[in-house]
């Protein structure tokens, strides 16, 4: 018997959905365990963290609330236009062809995330638990950790799930320290980012948008921190033919026009892109190709009759509909400069760098040959867990609101992709949905559930 | 009373649903995203309420019949709410169906209408769960443990996990129960469900009494069993019924 469709609506959507909810689930961890216990280390050791993203104000407690808002506001208007600043030094860089330097500046800041951040983490990590480790150990662990780290990050042949492993480890440190930003500042900054994702990657001569058209134009990976929900396409190039044979034969229901039109969509990659991948993983990635493309004609419910519409009007364009690409990673480049100027400020940089873009090729034209897999910046993953982090602080009911309102607009977002077929901000729906969520519940439902399950009413 | 404890009761009280999801719930992943939609669903309908109420809070803890007159108000929300969870289940399935004809698969067999109506049951049932017991756990994680007066017999956690999860099982089924009910227009089961659910919203109101729980928990759990029963014998007769006649 036929498995039902159940089966494969929604097989990617819960791909990238699964991915942030383990990142923010660690984030909270992180957050709750080390927080209570720390607040004499951390208060001491780094009270005033100085980062790009409190360059102007320093919040203390005692300020009166204007005080802090207002500070709050400049700081947010300060770290965004560092953000735009450093993406548009990206977009030109990236338009004169410096994109060795690019990924070699991304795999510079992977390790310095890794071994620095992480590092700190790790090191709060064993003193809380008092683990029993000498340093020499833990020393040489690190560098190992940070380095398979470094090479998964840009280099062939690692298996997936490794990558996407760091992905979110990388996001969960750069979140962790980004917890750290006092309350008000925190609010304001992610609200802001939000309100700059959403220009930057809709606004015509938006940086991020920029950035996404001129890597679509010249058919090119962007050499960005991101995380893919699928393998990249271009690893499994070489067994295009024999991709197609078990895509036939997995998914004959969904029409076989649908098919060649993958098909001479990845011809013509063949004949752009040299074929760098290593067999065994191409076989995974043939498989893995069969079960996307069933998922593509299957979303489309989802979305209801637009989409149907489409992909029965334009058989190749709903291919690509799949492909996100974000090109947040690019922005890392922008951490260069920050370097440069000041270490402490990498992090925030990096984060921003990684701003969320998602990228849809459009038609049959192959533009994203790099991969099918809905792309999610690791930058999406900084803020969402940021986001809920800062909620842990308060109580777990916000946490649980949070990350809810964060899913489902993460979840929006995703059918909006579909619909639109183009780069979208993964920010702007969730962050705004989580924050109306965190004040609702810190404002209304707290008192009122607290009030009744104190007296054992439920209902 | 440390983080064991602490964790003993969250699984007490969501143990059951875990297993749940692992074993039905997360092989499909339509039905994940049933379950958080409808998880956020109870949580919007849950923040609405909590907006009404709010400024006639704190009720004062002593007289019992403000309380009654929130669960009745609270509970009719939530039984309107389900019938527009029905409806927009109605127009999915359509959507589904005509779906699963384009692609040319099998339509939604029996068991994956049950299936979606467990995960928006469960989506519910764990969003109460969460909500009414598990924020409440902060402090079972440290190294004490509270009572309250109502019911001296067990920690205050250890009382709200037990009702919770009696709440979970409650709203996990009664959603199959209330589904079916609406597919088939049997108005027996339309009218079980809020009747079980105000009901077992009333029941807790014992609690109000001192060392009420002793009676008002093994009543809760008299409810549970009965919606238990209930759903199983539907799903039966459903299953069988659809057995002999295959095909339909």
């Amino acid at each position: 018997m036929e498995s039902s469709i159940l089966q494969s609506i929604g097989v990617e959507i819960v791909g990238v959905m699964s991915p942030v909810s383990i990142c923010m689930l660690l984030v909270v961890l992180l957050v709750y365990s080390l927080s209570p216990s720390n607040p004499f280390s951390s208060a001491a050791s780094a009270p005033p963290i100085r980062t790009a993203a409190n360059l102007v104000y320093l919040e203390s407690p005692s300020d009166s609330t204007t005080q802090k808002l207002e500070g709050a506001l400049l700081n947010a208007l300060v770290f965004v236009i560092l953000v735009a600043v450093v993406t548009f030094l990206l977009v030109v860089l990236y338009y004169y062809n410096f994109t060795n330097f690019l990924k070699n500046y991304m795999r510079f800041s992977a390790f310095f995330v890794l071994a620095t951040m992480g590092g700190s983490i790790f090191l709060s990590i064993i003193q809380h638990f008092s683990i029993p480790i000498d340093s020499i150990t833990c020393f040489l662990l690190l560098f190992n950790f940070s380095v398979v780290g470094v090479l998964s990050v840009f280099a062939g042949g690692i298996p997936i799930i490794l990558r996407q492993i760091y992905m979110v480890s990388l996001g969960i440190f750069v979140a962790a320290w980004f917890t750290k930003l006092p309350e008000w500042t925190t609010w304001t900054l992610l609200v802001a980012l939000a309100v700059y994702d959403l220009v930057a990657v809709l606004a015509p001569g938006g940086p991020l948008k920029l950035l996404v058209e001129l890597a679509s134009t010249r058919d090119e990976e962007l050499p960005a921190l991101v995380y893919e929900a699928r393998p990249a396409v271009s690893r499994g190039m070489e067994n295009r033919g024999s991709a197609l044979g078990l895509l036939v034969a997995g998914v004959s229901d969904s029409g076989s026009v649908e098919l060649q039109a993958i098909n001479m969509d990845r011809n013509r990659n063949e004949n752009r892109s040299n074929s760098e991948s290593n067999a065994a993983e191409t076989e995974r990635y043939m498989h893995e190709e069969g079960e996307s493309s069933v998922d593509l004609g299957e979303r489309s419910p989802l979305v209801g009759n637009a989409q149907r519409r489409l992909s029965s009007s334009s058989d190749s364009s709903d291919y690509s509909t799949v492909v996100v690409q974000s090109d947040r990673s690019r922005q890392i480049g922008s951490r260069e400069f920050e370097n440069a100027v000041d270490e402490e400020m990498s992090p925030l940089v990096e984060m921003m760098g990684l701003g969320d873009e998602r990228e849809l090729t459009s038609g049959g034209d192959g533009m994203e040959r790099s991969g099918r897999g809905i792309k999610l910046g690791l930058g999406d993953f900084v803020f969402y867990s940021v986001l809920v982090g800062r909620a842990a602080m308060y109580d777990l009911m916000t946490v649980y609101a949070c990350y809810l309102a964060i899913i489902s607009g993460l979840g929006c977002t995703l059918i909006l992709l579909s619909v639109c077929r183009r780069a979208l901000p993964a920010l702007p729906i969730s962050i705004t949905l989580g924050v109306i969520f965190y004040f609702l519940t810190r404002l209304l439902m707290e008192p009122f559930v607290v009030g009744t399950a104190t007296n054992l009413l439920m209902f | 009373m440390t983080v064991a404890a602490g964790i003993g009761y969250a699984l007490l009280a969501l143990g059951p649903s875990i297993s749940l999801f692992v074993s039905v719930i997360s092989k499909k992943p339509f039905l994940i995203l049933t379950l958080l939609s409808s998880t956020l669903l109870w949580l919007i309908s849950l923040i609405i309420l909590s907006g009404i109420w709010r400024p006639f809070l704190p009720l004062s803890s002593t007289t019992w019949w403000p309380y009654g007159i929130l669960i009745f108000t609270a509970v009719a929300f939530q039984e309107g709410l389900r019938i527009l969870f029905w409806k927009i289940y109605k127009r999915l399935e359509d959507t589904l169906d005509a779906f699963a004809d384009r692609v040319s698969k099998p339509r939604l067999f029996l068991t994956d209408k049950m299936q979606i109506a467990l995960a928006g049951g469960l989506g519910h049932g764990v969003a109460h769960a969460v909500f009414f017991c598990l924020s409440l756990l902060t402090p079972a994680f440290g190294p004490a443990t509270a009572f309250v007066d109502r019911c001296s017999q067990m920690p205050f956690f250890l009382v709200s996990a037990v009702i919770a999860l009696a709440f979970v099982t409650i709203h996990t089924f009664s959603m199959l129960i209330a589904f079916n009910g609406y597919a088939e227009g049997n108005k027996v089961d339309q009218f079980f469900v809020p009747i079980v659910h105000l009901a077992s919203g009333m029941v807790t109101l014992v609690n109000f009494a001192s060392g009420g729980c002793i009676i008002g928990v093994p009543l809760l759990y008299f409810l549970t069993i009965l919606t238990l029963l209930h759903c199983g014998k539907m799903v039966w007769r459903r299953l069988t019924e659809n057995r002999s006649r295959p095909g339909s």
